[in-house]
């Protein structure tokens, strides 16, 4: 693993019981990347964004972050499917609890800014169920995002948004997380192109590397709408949309 | 950078449900205070029809006690020398001391039941052995042990409350949604801080739900406990007046415990709401 390398998996595959969810895979993602993980349900995507973040260890094979084996809450912050906010905190309370375990400061103008890197004001004191879905999950990520830790792992985070919602928040996915190493889980082909500078599909279970692509597109001076007219990204969207079809169409 | 402005947040104006609730709390209210008179008319009935008060004190007869009991007649204060409000106070003042012991040991039980699964293995049984034995069968243990002023009554008390309390409270700790407990671990959190910010403010519902029971409990043991040496005591009052068939203040004496035990309930339902406000949002 060369010193640039943030995710290093070798030889990685995961049983649950008799079952192989994953592997074998062998992945490097140098730092800075943004590496998205297509496929379709079931196909152990998620069980892959476990085993890096340290939730889960594989049954053979190694994984190992920023040159170690991977521990829940060191160097990644991970958003999941559900917000899975604290209810008995408030909006604020919540992020104040992630800076508060890395031993930082939780002021309430460091709780504001980290809410306003996307896109809330005024929430801080709310309670998490008296913000909109949308919201509860910029909060999500807002506390993904409040320790600076290089990695940020995201597993199907917009699933259960409606598509404006989804596409304003992809759009701010990008900002935020412009100088992290990211893994992001998906299973819309058309969200892996747009976000990822490389992407990833993965067999139905056990899932393995089917289609390895960078995404050689303009991330800067340009609007979504721009980048999603491109020939290039229709072209890319049609070759990675064929790969998930023809993988799981093989296993039907 | 693109960062749209947030959509508004979900906030209802509580204006028009409140108008929508309140004929709603009206009609509720008539419904139960109908429901009282009409109990109140099947008393009096039930009281004339068999014409003898020691079985079935008429409704006036009750009430003519409870003005005894409350003041001082004929050189007689209250009831065995103590107003009614007095008795019903050291009752009172009994159950808050027990379900206070009963309800601390029972949390402190209940955490260490949830997160450690041996002293579970351990204590489970024991906790399901005491919560099934009637208060009366250990009190004749504590009065061996502890002769028979206050210290019987209060462990009576306090063993009363605490089963409830245990039993809910490492129910909700053991179910830990495993979704918030990751989420917490994915944010640098360590087994306690876990246990602490996560485990136990989830647990905080069932653990109310638990309290509840226990002073239930706590209440429904009174009378057991002040069964010896009871007076001044609501439960010893109501002992006393059943050996010389005084069955209205017999009556009387449950309508105290009845209707304060309600009264403690509302209480602790408004501090529950008050203080458990995601309840069901989670």
């Amino acid at each position: 693993m060369s010193s640039a390398d943030a995710i290093k998996l070798a030889d990685v595959e995961h049983r649950y019981g008799d079952v192989t969810a994953v592997g074998p895979v062998d992945l490097t993602v140098p730092s800075g990347e943004f590496l998205v993980l297509v496929g379709a349900s079931g196909c152990g995507k998620s069980t892959l964004l476990r085993l890096i973040a340290g939730f889960e260890e594989p049954t053979f094979g190694t994984v190992h972050t920023s040159g170690s084996p991977p521990v829940p809450g060191r160097g990644a912050g991970l958003v999941f499917q559900q917000p899975r906010l604290f209810p008995w905190r408030s909006v604020g309370g919540n992020i104040a609890l992630a800076l508060k375990y890395a031993g930082q400061s939780a002021s309430t103008a460091d709780v504001e800014l980290l809410l306003e890197r996307v896109g809330l004001h005024d929430v801080a004191r709310r309670r998490t169920w008296q913000i909109s879905g949308g919201q509860q999950q910029r909060v999500a990520i807002a506390r993904a995002l409040a320790v600076d830790n290089p990695l940020l792992l995201l597993d199907e985070p917009f699933a259960a948004l409606d598509a404006l919602t989804r596409e304003r928040l992809q759009e701010d996915l990008r900002t935020v997380s412009a100088t992290r190493t990211c893994v992001f889980v998906t299973h819309s082909v058309d969200e892996a192109v747009f976000l990822g500078s490389r992407v990833v599909v993965l067999t139905p279970r056990p899932g393995r590397v089917a289609l390895d692509l960078p995404i050689d597109l303009p991330r800067t001076g340009i609007t979504p709408d721009e980048l999603r007219g491109l020939p290039e990204f229709a072209a890319l969207r049609a070759e990675v949309g064929a790969a998930v079809r023809s993988r799981t169409e093989v296993t039907a | 950078m693109t960062i749209l402005s947030a959509p508004p947040a979900l906030s209802a104006d509580p204006s028009p449900r409140r108008s929508a609730a309140a004929p709603k709390k009206r009609r509720r209210i008539a419904l139960r205070l109908l429901a009282l008179v009409v109990l109140y008319g099947l008393w009096e009935l039930a009281a004339r029809t068999t014409r003898n008060p020691t079985f079935i004190p008429s409704p006036g007869a009750v009430w003519h006690q409870l003005i005894q009991t409350s003041t001082t007649h004929d050189g007689v204060r209250g009831y065995s020398g103590s107003l009614l409000i007095e008795h019903l106070g050291i009752s009172l003042r009994r159950i808050l001391i027990g379900s206070v012991i009963g309800v601390a040991g029972g949390l402190v039980l209940g955490v260490l039941m949830g997160v450690i699964s041996w002293l579970r293995v351990v204590t489970e049984p024991v906790v399901t052995f005491v919560r099934a034995l009637p208060p009366l069968a250990y009190f004749s243990l504590f009065i061996i042990w502890f002769g028979i002023d206050e210290t019987p009554k209060l462990w009576l008390l306090s063993i009363a409350a605490l089963p409830p309390v245990a039993v809910a409270t490492a129910a909700a700790v053991q179910g830990a949604p495993t979704g918030l407990v990751e989420a917490a671990r994915a944010l640098g959190a360590g087994r306690w801080e876990v246990v602490r910010d996560v485990t136990l403010p989830n647990a905080l519902p069932e653990i109310f739900t638990g309290v509840r029971l226990a002073v239930g409990m706590a209440y429904s043991s009174v009378v057991a406990a002040e069964t010896i040496n009871g007076v001044p005591g609501i439960g010893g009052m109501v002992r006393d007046a059943q050996r010389y068939s005084q069955t209205d203040v017999v009556v009387l004496g449950l309508f105290a415990i009845g209707l304060s035990g309600l009264l403690i309930d509302a209480l602790l339902r408004t501090a529950e709401n008050r203080l458990i406000p995601w309840r069901g949002r989670a």
